[in-house]
Formats: structure tokens, sequence, C-alpha cells
């Protein structure tokens, strides 16, 4: 098993918790980057890199050649909700090309990692479990779409055994982007957010890494994951976060429509700006839509042991702190 | 001081990712400011200097790096007979 697992998007936020994963189960896998890419982590940690542009057949061919396991960590993420209709068509154009090509290439397991997004609240409003799927795409806004979409593409597949992994929202460290982590590293730096109050199922990134090599490298592993150590709304997240990291109380939750509105107004300043949104509308939805899940299939069947959220907080608060995060000019800021 | 084979890689990978003409660069701008990359692209100019040059480079150092003379002083410091 020495070279026949590929991760695309080896360099990213997770993609690298997956890589250090799999070489703990004893895997050194092939890590596809995009040419335009940081791979400062892959380069530190010595990692077989392949070049794998979701947007360039040839190089997935390439990369793909003589692998086994394709791990996705790639998949299109819509950083704002300015243009669904394109948005939606790249997504379904790259899940489709890549699910052409790994089955030309004989791939005989693909692990897509997906989303919470895509798993459906209960009537009774218990916790969701795997068995929990939304029966058509949920009207709930662009991301919660396309991310249903695109597990439709990959479990269409009849010719790869398909795995979906659905990892709630990560903290801890390695979000050089500041994406779930956005209102932890705001509470830092003595703003106070502004939320809503929906359910935010929360998860560490390095068990999901660790969830996401089991799934790729175990026989037994079941075909849909969700990867979440509990789940939380979201003023209590921020309160919890204070205390852990002696900041003073956030103030109260506003309405899930003052949220969403704040969201949309932020995304349409980021195009006079040219800058990213301070609130994106999907992080708004994700949150409005929130539901709560019960992610213990994965302590069952992979043997995982959630870390309890103050470690991931405080390990994340640890590894941001040298890079800037926390200090207030923007010149210091990742 | 990086000897000019050098420096014209350098200038030539600022220019490809901020698609600013090499010659329009001034040591002195600042990569966010003056050449408008933002915090992303900022971090895969690190990286590309690093494949490029064949350098190990600590994510503190890469973060650290705002200015066109910064990465220039990075390069001295860490490309052997730049």
């Amino acid at each position: 098993m020495a070279d026949d697992v590929l991760v695309l998007g080896a360099n990213g936020y997770l993609g690298l918790h997956v890589v250090d994963a799999l070489r703990a189960e004893g895997v050194e896998p092939r890590c596809g980057r995009r040419k335009r890419s940081n791979v400062l982590g892959l380069l530190s940690r010595k990692a077989n890199r392949v070049l794998a542009d979701l947007d360039d057949p040839a190089t997935l061919r390439e990369a793909m050649a003589g692998v086994r396991t394709v791990v996705h960590v790639a998949g299109h993420y819509p950083r704002t909700s300015l243009d669904p209709a394109a948005s939606l068509a790249l997504g379904l154009r790259q899940a489709t090309t890549l699910r052409e090509i790994a089955e030309e290439a004989g791939v005989a397991r693909f692990v897509y990692v997906s989303t919470t997004a895509t798993v459906a609240p209960r009537p009774d409003g218990k916790p969701s479990t795997e068995a929990d799927v939304f029966p058509a795409a949920p009207d709930w806004g662009l991301y919660h779409a396309l991310k249903w979409e695109m597990e439709r593409v990959f479990c269409g597949s009849t010719r790869m055994e398909v795995r979906l992994a659905l990892p709630a929202g990560c903290i801890g460290p390695g979000d050089l982007r500041v994406g779930t982590s956005a209102m932890v590293v705001a509470l830092v730096r003595g703003m106070d957010p502004p939320h809503a109050n929906g359910v935010v199922p929360l998860v560490d990134p390095r068990d999901v890494g660790i969830a996401i090599a089991r799934m790729a490298v175990r026989e037994d592993a079941p075909s849909r994951l969700i990867l979440s150590a509990e789940s939380l709304r979201l003023h209590e997240v921020l309160v919890r976060a204070a205390e852990t990291l002696g900041l003073p109380a956030p103030s109260p939750a506003m309405s899930d429509a003052d949220f969403l509105a704040l969201a949309h107004r932020s995304e349409q300043e980021s195009l006079q700006t040219g800058k990213r949104p301070a609130l994106s509308v999907e992080i708004a939805e994700l949150t409005v839509h929130g539901v709560p899940l019960d992610g213990t299939l994965a302590t069952r069947a992979l043997g995982l042991h959630y870390r309890p959220s103050t470690e991931s907080l405080t390990d994340f608060v640890r590894w941001a702190t040298p890079l800037g995060f926390f200090a207030h000019s923007p010149e210091s800021r990742p | 001081m990086i000897d000019a084979a050098t420096h014209t890689r350098i200038f030539k990978i600022l220019s490809d990712l901020s698609a600013v003409p090499a010659e329009q660069i001034k040591v002195d701008d600042r990569l966010r400011e003056d050449l408008g990359l933002d915090s992303v692209s900022s971090m895969e100019l690190v990286s590309m200097l690093s494949e490029e040059f064949n350098l190990d480079i600590e994510l503190e150092e890469a973060v650290a790096t705002t200015t066109v003379s910064a990465l220039l002083s990075l390069a001295e410091r860490r490309i052997p007979n730049a």
C-alpha cells in the first residue's frame, strides 16, 4: 500500500490532517495539489506531491494512474452566494469530470469529503444520524444545494465503492483561511461577533483526518459517516470559547432574519471592496439551518475518540497566535 | 545581495501571481496594498518561492513576508549562493 492512495486537496485545512492520519495508518499518500496553491505544509512534511487540478483533466488522469483509493477533500466551496448558478455549474462540472476520470482509471474506492449540511433534520427534533437524508436538494441556499447535488454525482457511480465523510464545522489547528474559526478569532481580537443562535455541530479537524484516513484504508468502514463531536447553539459555543480563553462574554444572539440580512449585506459590500465578506451567506445559512447530529457511529465503527471542544479551541489559539491571527493590524493577519 | 538570475526568477513569480509586469514591480512595494495580493495569494507566493528554489520555509516566515523587500531578504537568507 505504498503509493496507491491519492488525496485531492492534500495541502488544504483538512487535507493536511488527512495526510498525517494516513501516515499514522502506515500509508504514504500521493498528495494532489493545484499548480497555484500554498504547499508549504506538504513541503515541510516532505510529502509526495503530484499535480491534480479539478479543472485540468489531464493532470487528474496522470495523478490517478495506479491509484486504488481516492480521497477527495477538494470539492468546490462557494465562498460567496453572489453567483449561485455559476457556482452550482462549476461544482457539478468538476464533480462529474472527476468521477468519470476516477472510474476510467480503475479507482476501486472513492472517499468524498462532503459536509453535515447534507444531513436532514428529524421530524422529532432528535439528533440526526447517517440515515437522515434529504430526498431532494434542500431549499436552504446555494451551499446546501450544491453539496447535496455533488454528493449525488459521486454516489451515482456503479464502478467504485463510494464512501461519504460528513464533517461538522471544524475548529482546531490548521485553519489558515480562518473559516469556521472566524468568530473565535474575532472574540480573541476583542470584537463582539454578531451571531444567530442556530445549532452548530462541531468537530476537531485532527479527528476528521483520522476518521477519513480510516475510511480510506479499512475494508469495513461505513459508506456514510457523520463526523461531529457535539452539537451546540452558536451562542453557547462563543460563551464556551470566551470562558476557555479568558475573554469577555459575547453579546446575545440576533434573530435569524437579521443574521441572514447582515450576511447578504456583507457579500454585497465585498463586491465594492474586492475583499472577502466579513460574514458569508454560507456561514449564516449553515448556522440558521443547523441540525443537531449524532456522530457516535464513527466512534463505534472506526474507534474514533472525539477531542473535547475546549482542547480544540486551546490548540487552535496556540497554533494561530504566532501566525499573527489575533493582532489588530491587518498587516499581520494571514 | 542576490544575483541577477535569482532576482529575475523571483520577480517572474511575483509578476505571475500579481499580474503586474515584472519591470513595474518595485522593491518597496507591499504585497497587498501595491501588488493586490490577498492573504491567500501572499502565502502562495512564498510557497512558489519555496518550490522554485527547493527551500524549507516555516509558516511563520511566510506570514511575516508582506513586502517585496521582505521576500528578497528571505531569499537572500535561505537560497545558497543566491
